[in-house]
């Protein structure tokens, strides 16, 4: 599964920690998401579409292999 | 899954995890101090204790939490549990081999309840460590 955290951050302005803080995860697995190496919990990536304030559809796209 | 469910594993705080490093190297001073008071000492009994308290020193380790112990951690501890028991079904299956095509039997004398439950635990361990260390290979 494919994702957009890293360009949401951006249009945001905030790191990593920042948004893992916000959503209550350690770094690292902000990170782990971002790469793409952990696909998060319905809750945890509904925590993090709410803190962007975008649909969670426009943060999360299935790729063809999943 | 409910917290007070039966099935919820209660971890220790993280500063455990000292004292589970310390189980690791005392067996082998504490084992060097009884072979000096008892220098007939069995070695077989020798490698139990060394067993026993590296299997206790893995368990403290695997059942200490993480500093922040989220969601993708314990999907970790959770992998680690499964893939700790595969390889340990595999190690005890290929030692039975082995001993097999030496010994001409399946069981051995080295088949105590303290060496697999070590084995268990240090799988557990490595399979952990080495899903965190994946994780943060490439960090950003």
């Amino acid at each position: 599964m494919k994702n957009t955290i890293k360009v949401e951050r951006a249009k945001k302005d905030m790191t990593q920690q920042d948004l893992a803080e916000k959503v209550q995860v350690s770094r690292q697995t902000i990170n782990s998401i971002e790469a793409g190496k952990y696909v998060p919990s319905t809750v945890l990536a509904l925590k993090i579409s709410k803190v962007f304030g975008v649909a969670l559809e426009e943060i999360f796209e299935l790729e063809e292999n999943d | 899954m409910k917290e007070k469910s039966i099935l919820n594993v209660p971890l220790l705080p993280p500063s455990w995890k000292k004292l589970g490093y310390v189980f690791i190297p005392l067996p082998v001073f504490l084992v060097i101090g009884l072979a000096f008071v008892n220098p007939q000492m069995d070695p077989n009994e020798a490698s139990q204790i060394i067993y026993g308290f590296w299997a206790i020193g893995f368990g403290i380790l695997n059942l200490t939490r993480e500093k922040v112990e989220d969601e993708m951690i314990k999907s970790f501890r959770q992998q680690a549990f499964q893939t700790g028991f595969y390889w340990l079904i595999l190690g005890l299956a290929t030692l039975m081999l082995i001993n097999y095509v030496r010994f001409d039997r399946f069981t051995s004398e080295i088949f105590t309840a303290y060496l697999v439950l070590f084995l268990l635990n240090a799988y557990i361990y490595g399979a952990f460590q080495y899903q965190k260390y994946l994780s943060s290979k490439s960090e950003n």
